[in-house]
């Protein structure tokens, strides 16, 4: 299907009268965000089905068929206790997303709520926002994280905490500075001509307009969440063993490297791929939603 | 520019002190006691009190507060639990393999960036955009592995299979060639990482500057197309080159760990990790200090050097 086939039947598709979801059928027309679906949602759709799928479980250890290379019976091979790591991946792959969803969503509902905070109220608030965040963007966001975790030990939560903490400040930036070039436009001072009241300049005018850029760098925080919390299990400090997470998996095959170069690789191309795929999901976002980016 | 530098420095010295403070405190009010996890089981009652006596944790935690800031005064940031050395001296004594290892990376991420990036524009200026499109590709493809994950794939490749480089090994600065063998490897897995923001911040700023005025004066006047990309277009396209380059610093202080750690080099990234794993946590804390006043004065450095290469930018 041509690219306007495609989206003249998107338009014919039900229309919802809430005025953003006519963009839908404008994202699906997009080249970037066709890539990224494709490569997303079969990894999606294979992790949820894992269950369901004719494989091992993640935690079954199988003693007769150890450090096997990727063959028709085990498609990513097996590690040293015998699992199958096609499905230890995918297993990793359902914690990575839980991660990368999670980080996402804390770091762009407080970045939303106390930078609008700060760029609509000024003064100290957002002086002292602004001082609070400049002590947290001063650490590089892996450091960061191994900081928080080395004192809050390690686990699922520590982990989101950890990742979210060097994303909040970044989204309150981000949101600060869009609201800031909203705030002086034409009809914020129109609407409270009729006399609209703050919450309503904020919630119907100046937070639908900064929405857009948001959800581009969210999916950009996401793919960054998911690589942090790799490189942090692979550290040892983030999820631990038997769980599977994916750095975890890249850790259990260093020391097997000669022997069994599956164990290391094979779960780092998954992260890749889906790093890959939120990276062009963001390209798209932004070239559908905002009306003056250029391709 | 004086007292914009006053100023900034001023800044950058509260924000030391902020974050100073934010790990103090942090790593003082968790749950559970540092000191028994040290200790293990192997001690109990006077022999804990003893030790918490010794490292000064007894006290009230301002005053442990204002202790630690006289220390730090007069740069004293304490021993560290396990082996009783002065952490400023294992530190120190780490620093130059993490700079070398830095410093090599910038140089061949510039090396490779620059050029690639001018590339990339002059094809996209030119209209071919299936080679800028594939560079740009490429470039972003490697900015996504994670460089854990490109470390082992290169131990695999060039160590393992060709055996071009050690994987491990003893590292001297004594010894130059055989300090850039060792690190030959772990540079380039950084640098790899590095050159695609690079390569596309050099696009973009190349970009813009190829469609100037200046730039159609200076073809119009006959000069070869590389003499117009290097001399002119180029250097004005610097600025937002170097801002990246500063950049890429903070991005280093991370990757530097991952690769410390897998090609097992002792440099403060690895301390870093090892304090962790010992619960180490004077090591920790003043480590994280460290790498807060390294970002901290890069970002001030940049700054201050945006005024070299753009006598416009006011402050």
């Amino acid at each position: 299907m041509t690219q306007e086939t495609l989206a003249l039947s998107a338009r014919s598709l039900p229309r919802l009268n809430w005025p953003r979801f006519r963009g839908a059928g404008r994202l699906l027309a997009n080249g970037h965000i066709r890539l990224a679906l494709a490569i997303l949602v079969p990894i999606v759709l294979l992790t949820i089905f894992r269950p369901v799928l004719p494989l091992p479980g993640p935690l079954d250890t199988d003693l007769r068929a150890m450090m096997q290379p990727p063959s028709l019976e085990h498609l990513f091979g097996t590690d040293r206790m015998g699992r199958d790591l096609l499905s230890r991946t995918l297993a990793g792959v359902q914690i990575s997303m839980f991660v990368g969803f999670a980080v996402a969503l804390v770091a762009l509902s407080f970045g939303l709520i106390m930078g609008t905070l700060a760029g609509f109220f000024g003064g100290v608030i957002d002086r002292v926002m602004m001082a609070i965040t400049d002590i947290f963007l001063a650490f590089p966001s892996l450091l960061l994280a191994i900081g928080l975790v080395s004192v809050m030990g390690t686990g699922m939560l520590p982990v989101v905490l950890a990742i979210s903490l060097s994303d909040v400040p970044r989204f309150i930036r981000l949101q600060r500075s869009l609201v800031l070039s909203l705030r002086t436009r034409a009809y914020i001072d129109a609407a409270r001509t009729v006399k609209a009241s703050q919450f309503w300049l904020m919630t119907r005018h100046i937070v639908p307009n900064t929405i857009a850029p948001l959800l581009v760098a969210t999916s950009i925080a996401a793919a960054n969440a998911i690589l942090v919390e790799a490189g942090l299990s692979f550290l040892g400090l983030g999820i631990m063993p038997p769980a599977p997470s994916l750095g975890n998996l890249i850790r259990d095959g260093q020391s097997y490297l000669e022997q069994a170069w599956w164990i290391s690789t094979l779960p780092g191309v998954v992260i890749l791929l889906i790093a890959l795929g939120l990276h062009f999901l963001s390209d798209g976002i932004r070239q559908v939603l905002d009306p003056r980016s250029r391709k | 520019m004086l007292t914009y530098s006053l100023k900034r420095l001023a800044q950058l010295f509260v924000t030391v002190l902020g974050v100073v403070t934010l790990v103090f405190f942090t790593m003082r009010m968790i749950p559970g006691d540092p000191i028994s996890a040290m200790a293990g089981d192997n001690l109990s009652g006077v022999a804990l009190d003893k030790m918490r006596e010794q490292i000064g944790l007894n006290e009230p935690i301002l005053m442990q507060y204002l202790h630690y800031l006289g220390g730090l005064a007069v740069l004293d940031f304490g021993n560290t639990v396990t082996t009783k050395l002065p952490i400023i001296q294992l530190i120190l004594d780490a620093l130059p393999i993490t700079v070398a290892i830095a410093t090599g990376t910038i140089v061949l991420t510039v090396l490779i960036a620059i050029p690639l990036g001018t590339v990339a524009a002059y094809m996209a200026h030119k209209g071919h955009k299936m080679l800028d499109n594939a560079v740009t590709g490429f470039a972003m493809v490697l900015d996504l592995m994670p460089s854990f994950w490109t470390s082992l794939v290169c131990l695999l490749i060039f160590s393992l299979a060709l055996g071009w480089f050690p994987a491990s090994g003893t590292v001297s600065l004594n010894d130059p060639a055989g300090l850039l063998h060792r690190i030959a490897l772990p540079v380039l897995v950084l640098s790899m990482a590095q050159v695609a923001t690079m390569a596309r911040i050099t696009r973009t700023s190349v970009l813009e500057v190829l469609s100037e005025d200046y730039v159609r004066t200076a073809r119009s006047m006959g000069w070869s197309e590389l003499r117009v990309l290097f001399r002119h277009a180029l250097k004005n396209a610097a600025l937002p080159i170097v801002t990246v380059i500063g950049l890429s610093f903070g991005n280093l202080l991370n990757g530097t760990v991952i690769v410390e750690f897998i090609f097992t080099l002792p440099g403060i990234g690895n301390l870093l990790v090892g304090g962790i794993n010992s619960r180490d946590y004077q090591m920790v804390q003043t480590l994280i200090l460290f790498y807060a006043l390294i970002f901290v004065v890069i970002n001030f450095a940049t700054d201050l050097g945006y005024r070299v290469f753009d006598p416009r930018v006011q402050f």
